[in-house]
């Protein structure tokens, strides 16, 4: 291997003894594809070392435990005395296979992200935030995390909200649409996050259309909308929908972009706010306006140690990440310990007026939009305030 | 004691397809614990504290015992299970153990011994036990059993040494890991790339383990997983340890 006893001290002591102890923040994830999961891989291997093969990769990363993987240290814009306000997190994979996503693997899925937040809590983490599908595994089952004292979970799914409801409104904005004569479709528009869109939302288009697969949780989220005046019509089936969508927000992963033709404006503004994102706009709707929504860039810096700039982070713009992984920063550079976003169906727009009020304090805001062939802006204004646009 | 319908089953079963590739696990197994007995017969005379001395030779006792159940599970279906703790990775792995002992090293030979090759002992065999047939199976996991109270025996007093100076401590692992990790990544990876290991019987087992639903891959796999849960409980940070096993050669 090469290596000499005077480089053994280096990695132990960088991370392991100078660094205090306990962390502010905890952000729990996983890699969404094979790639992602190379490029995190490559990273720690060191470039002297010839990157793992493929196959390799696919045969070692479901066998290593749930763990950090690196340290994160993020900056406010607040100043203080002693310079910009900040806080100091860990980033803690769970190693969820990316080919082990979809429902037969929920319950291993579980038992990773219960172990990846013990990690988080022997950390001494005073804020946990569950990104991609640790938050969608967790949301409606908070009982099974591990017992923690002094250590809050949050799902992240307000600011995630906050981000989509912001990007829809950019969006409509950069388009010259007016959202209060649009007919939006929530894919999704049981869980967390869809529910959350659909009740910030619904009062200002003209008329919803909410599609899940439980029915009976539609009907009684259109009940609770309509009491407010709001024309809404439900179906499991998006073909049934009497009108066709001009705003689409999907809230959950669309096995293909094809179940949406026929039922939405051939220009219609689609944000693909699932996980893992899979909407593109060269698919089947070319003249969609397609972006990728719930995400969120920090403005006062973000540093990875180990340096995974850009490797956890997979995005054409920097400092750019899920809004359900903000949420905990947000909250930790607020010294707001306390479980935010927690169970389904409680996201207001109170709450998440909340939220997205603390995130720009400390420079967190709407990231740049973009979708799967690139960049839709420049991404220069990074101060978007959607409502604004309402 | 076991029935003897239990017994002519598991040699039926063993030997009607698999005999050939069983005797090569076997004689992996049987070296392994050989080259323990002699790590802890070496560690005895190093000792100079009677319970220590005491503790040593016993575990070396235990481990001849876990050599001679792996030959008579050989024996049950019908191999002869070789063993040849001098060859190249086996060697070397006893060499490192040696320097340790030469160093006069205590904590560094339970380090090598307890965490990293009984982690790979622990992990092996339990994934063996699941899948071997009759008493071969029940052997390998009550070894693998065995094998893990030692490493909880190692646990306390290698978590005391820690606490003294975690930095020293984390180290001297690395250092070892780098010795030690290096050569059984060698050995588990999936595929013997320098030459023949001078244990199998005859050409490599790897390319055969899945004719017995094994695979080389799953048996790194598991060790690997089994090696990192084992240097979590001692209280190294975990993405520490990460980067040091996403180093090791494949």
């Amino acid at each position: 291997m090469g290596d000499s006893v005077a480089g053994v001290t280096t990695p132990a002591r960088t991370i392991g003894v100078d660094l205090p102890p306990t962390v502010d923040f905890a952000l729990i994830g996983h890699q969404e594809s094979w790639r992602a999961a190379a490029d995190v891989l490559a990273v720690l291997r060191g470039p002297e070392r010839t990157p793992l093969p493929d196959d390799e990769i696919e045969d070692i990363l479901p066998w290593i435990p749930p763990r950090a993987v690196c340290h994160v240290d993020v900056g406010s814009i607040i100043r203080t005395k002693s310079g910009g306000a900040k806080a100091r997190g860990l980033y803690i994979d769970s190693f969820i296979p990316p080919d082990r996503l979809e429902a037969a693997y929920v319950h291993e899925n579980i038992a990773r992200v219960r172990k990846a937040a013990a990690c988080a809590i022997q950390a001494g983490a005073k804020i946990v935030s569950l990104g991609g599908f640790s938050s969608i595994l967790i949301e409606g089952n908070f009982d099974q995390l591990p017992e923690r004292r002094g250590t809050f979970f949050t799902t992240g799914n307000t600011l995630t909200v906050a981000f989509i409801v912001q990007g829809i409104q950019k969006m409509c904005a950069l388009e010259g649409r007016n959202l209060r004569r649009s007919t939006l479709l929530i894919v999704g528009a049981t869980g967390d996050v869809g529910s959350g869109c659909a009740r910030c939302l619904a009062p200002i288009v003209k008329r919803v259309l909410l599609s899940a697969r439980n029915v009976e949780r539609l009907r009684g989220l259109a009940a609770k909308l309509q009491d407010d005046g709001v024309q809404v019509e439900v179906a499991a089936d998006l073909q049934q929908f009497s009108a066709e969508a001009d705003v689409v927000i999907c809230a959950a992963s669309l096995a293909s972009p094809s179940l949406l033709l026929g039922r939405i404006a051939s220009d219609a503004i689609v944000c693909d706010a699932g996980y893992p994102k899979n909407l593109s706009p060269t698919a089947e709707m070319l003249d969609a306006k397609v972006f990728f929504g719930g995400l969120g860039q920090i403005t006062g810096g973000m540093k990875f140690t180990p340096d995974l700039h850009g490797v956890l982070n997979r995005h054409p713009f920097p400092d750019v990440v899920h809004g359900c992984l903000l949420e905990g920063v947000a909250l930790a550079l607020e010294h707001r310990f306390e479980p935010f976003s927690q169970g389904r169906g409680f996201i207001t727009q109170e709450r998440v007026d909340e939220i997205e009020t603390i995130a720009a304090r400390h420079g967190i805001y709407l990231a740049p939009l973009y979708n799967a062939d690139g960049p839709l802006e420049d991404g220069l204004d990074a101060r978007w305030n959607g409502r604004e646009a309402a | 004691m076991e029935s003897l319908i239990g017994v002519n089953c598991s040699a039926m079963e063993c030997s009607s397809t698999g005999a050939p590739i069983w005797r090569d696990i076997l004689a992996q197994a049987m070296t392994g614990e050989l080259l323990a007995a002699m790590n802890y017969t070496s560690l005895s005379e190093m000792c100079e504290d009677p319970t220590e001395i005491a503790d040593a030779l016993e575990h070396a006792q235990g481990e001849q015992g876990h050599a001679a159940a792996f030959a008579a599970e050989g024996r049950k279906i019908g191999v002869d299970v070789i063993n040849n703790v001098d060859a190249k990775h086996w060697k070397r792995l006893r060499d490192a153990f040696l320097r340790c002992i030469t160093e006069r090293d205590f904590i560094g030979c339970l380090i090598v011994q307890e965490i990293m090759l009984e982690s790979f002992a622990v992990a092996s065999y339990s994934r063996v036990g699941k899948v071997a047939p009759g008493s071969l199976g029940g052997t390998f996991a009550r070894i693998a059993a065995e094998e893990e109270d030692h490493v909880d025996h190692a646990m306390a007093i290698l978590r005391a040494e820690r606490a003294r100076d975690a930095q020293r401590f984390d180290d001297k692992v690395y250092r070892l890991h780098l010795d030690v990790m290096t050569t059984l990544a060698q050995m588990l990876a999936k595929e013997c790339k320098d030459g023949h290991c001078e244990v199998c019987h005859a050409s490599c087992v790897k390319p055969s383990l899945f004719e017995v639903s094994l695979s080389a891959a799953e048996l790194r796999g598991a060790s690997l997983q089994q090696y990192l849960k084992t240097l979590d409980m001692l209280g190294i940070p975990g993405e520490v340890t990460l980067t040091w096993v996403t180093q090791l050669p494949v």
